[in-house]
């Protein structure tokens, strides 16, 4: 029963959703497609290379060491936050001071990633950082936390867990409060330890949280961009970069944009394939539907 | 069995004390003045209180106020444009059904899969074609558009949620489209208004990348990027105004965060379930 009386009306409706969403995302998105087959200072006529960015990525040391350490984001981020965030909802979950605790760990994600970045890089700084200091008592060197490599990328990855612990703990212990306690119970009274209960209970009945907390871990650390900037620019000497960083280098200090879109369409192409694990997952779920 | 408590809450004590080791030693620090921050331990109290000092300072060398400026009106018209331009399409696509409403909000909401970087280079080169590099209406234009495929979601899943007889009784006593939208489906929006506005404006606020793409004067830019400026590893920066800075641009999402806790958490599963 559709009523074709409101059509010019509905089209009118969604009109300034759309043009805002079209000119400025989704135009932009055909265009680094096209310009990826392009090289370009941006000032001279472009020239078309066809596949020749794509080609060069993969004999670039740079775009090798950068690919490595998006890697090592990747999986690090899946240990800290998502493990921890893990352990913490669990910990916390039923303790008399849970809010209170619970509170401790948002606090920090409602901080901006530049602010974060600041407040670690004086945590990590070498003279009169926080860090150095304390383990000063116990008689280590000072240490130059950010320009060591890989200690850098492994600080800049403390100062992401901080933030974004809280988040992974939110969601699980949504996931939490959506298990039945008679099946704990249950596990329990069949003589499973603690441990036990949480590994082949617990665990399992988490899976689509699990899901989402991973998804996401891949995603945002493939877009990783602010704290590497703040916290070292992505060096000494491109050390510490990641995909994101690099193509803000290579395009907007290097001026090579060919280059720069090539790099951003193989992001996303990454970035997207992930999310599609979820969407598909979300898809089967009739949400996308409703 | 007590024993096994008792090491639970030290573990649990020792995460928080980890984690609030760095919100005390910058606070302590932004309370300092650069000498007694050089001179005395990361634990010690200051010897004069140097808080008030330090802002003054922040101001006049950062002029961290003047981008507090630009980025409180880009948080908030961004928000409201996109709350405005969302809930229509949204109330359009789910009660208006035009045809092809299902392909229309899958572009619209596509815009939300893409990382950051792929919009940056077209972004650049459209502004600067077409006179929107370096103004506010540039920034208010892109942060409403990127806000827009997150609140299109919210929106249109709340919408289904709203019962079709109040729509068929309203339509009986004569109300059109617009009056409909305006008189029933804004009143009940309250919530999830509540949770888009307060997720995008704090978005807005702690964006980096664009505001250093698509501006460059001060009159422009947006707050994070002053606040980036005041440390690198460069070398040069002032500790203690480093962390006043830090402090001072991440009060009104602090605030935000206290007044609206309960839509704050809503609103991070919305997005989390978005990704």
């Amino acid at each position: 029963m559709r009523n074709y009386k409101y059509s010019f009306t509905s089209y009118l409706f969604i009109l300034p959703a759309f043009l805002l969403v079209f000119i400025f995302l989704i135009i932009p998105v055909l265009q680094t497609f096209y310009y990826s087959f392009l090289e370009w200072d941006g000032i001279k006529e472009p020239v078309f290379i066809g596949l020749g960015n794509y080609l060069r990525i993969f004999s670039d040391d740079n775009f090798i060491v950068s690919f490595r350490n998006t890697i090592i984001w990747v999986v690090f981020t899946l240990i800290f936050p998502f493990a921890g965030g893990l352990l913490v909802a669990v910990f916390v979950k039923g303790l008399a001071l849970e809010n209170f605790f619970k509170s401790i760990f948002y606090i920090p994600i409602t901080i901006s990633f530049v602010a974060t970045g600041i407040i670690w890089t004086y945590m990590f700084s070498r003279e009169l950082g926080v860090i150095n200091n304390l383990i000063a008592a116990f008689g280590v060197d000072k240490i130059s936390w950010l320009t060591n490599v890989p200690l850098n990328t492994f600080a800049m990855l403390i100062a992401w867990t901080w933030q974004q612990l809280g988040i992974n703990m939110v969601l699980f212990l949504m996931g939490l409060a959506t298990i039945p306690t008679e099946q704990i119970e249950a596990a329990m009274l069949d003589g499973a330890g603690k441990w036990r209960t949480f590994i082949h209970v617990t665990f399992p009945m988490l899976r689509p949280i699990t899901t989402i907390v991973i998804t996401m871990a891949i995603v945002n650390s493939f877009k990783a961009f602010d704290l590497i900037y703040v916290m070292t620019r992505g060096g000494p000497y491109n050390s510490s970069e990641t995909l994101a960083v690099t193509m803000f280098r290579e395009t907007f200090t290097l001026s090579r944009l060919g280059y720069g879109s090539a790099i951003s369409i193989i992001l996303s192409v990454i970035v997207i394939a992930v999310s599609a694990i979820y969407i598909k997952r979300m898809a089967s779920k009739d949400m996308l539907y409703y | 069995m007590v024993l096994k408590k008792s090491i639970l809450y030290i573990i649990i004590i020792i995460l928080i004390l980890i984690w609030l080791l760095p919100i005390w030693t910058s606070f302590l620090a932004a309370f300092k003045s650069p000498e007694d921050f050089i001179n005395q331990k990361f634990y010690e109290l200051p010897s004069e209180f140097s808080l008030i000092e330090n802002f003054k300072n922040v101001f006049s060398i950062y002029k961290l106020h003047r981008h507090f400026l630009n980025s409180i009106i880009y948080a908030v018209a961004g928000g409201t444009i996109a709350i405005i331009a969302a809930s229509l399409a949204g109330f359009s696509i789910i009660r208006l059904k035009p045809k092809f409403n299902f392909p229309l909000f899958l572009i619209i909401y596509s815009g939300t899969l893409f990382p950051f970087q792929i919009f940056l280079i077209p972004l650049y080169k459209m502004f600067n074609t077409i006179g929107l590099y370096d103004t506010r209406i540039g920034m208010i234009l892109f942060y409403s558009a990127i806000c827009i495929p997150f609140s299109l979601f919210v929106y249109r899943g709340f919408y289904t949620t709203i019962p079709r007889e109040i729509e068929e009784a309203a339509r009986l006593d004569g109300c059109n489209s617009f009056k409909l939208y305006l008189h029933i489906f804004v009143p009940q929006s309250i919530a999830p208004t509540a949770v888009i506005a307060l997720f995008q404006m704090t978005w807005i606020w702690n964006d980096l990348l664009f505001g250093m793409i698509l501006t460059r004067s001060r009159s422009t830019r947006p707050i994070m990027i002053a606040l980036a400026s005041m440390s690198g590893p460069s070398g040069g920066t002032i500790i203690p105004y480093a962390m006043a800075g830090a402090i001072f641009t991440s009060i009104p999402t602090i605030l935000l965060f206290i007044l609206l806790r309960k839509y704050f958490i809503q609103g991070m599963v919305l997005q989390i379930s978005n990704e």
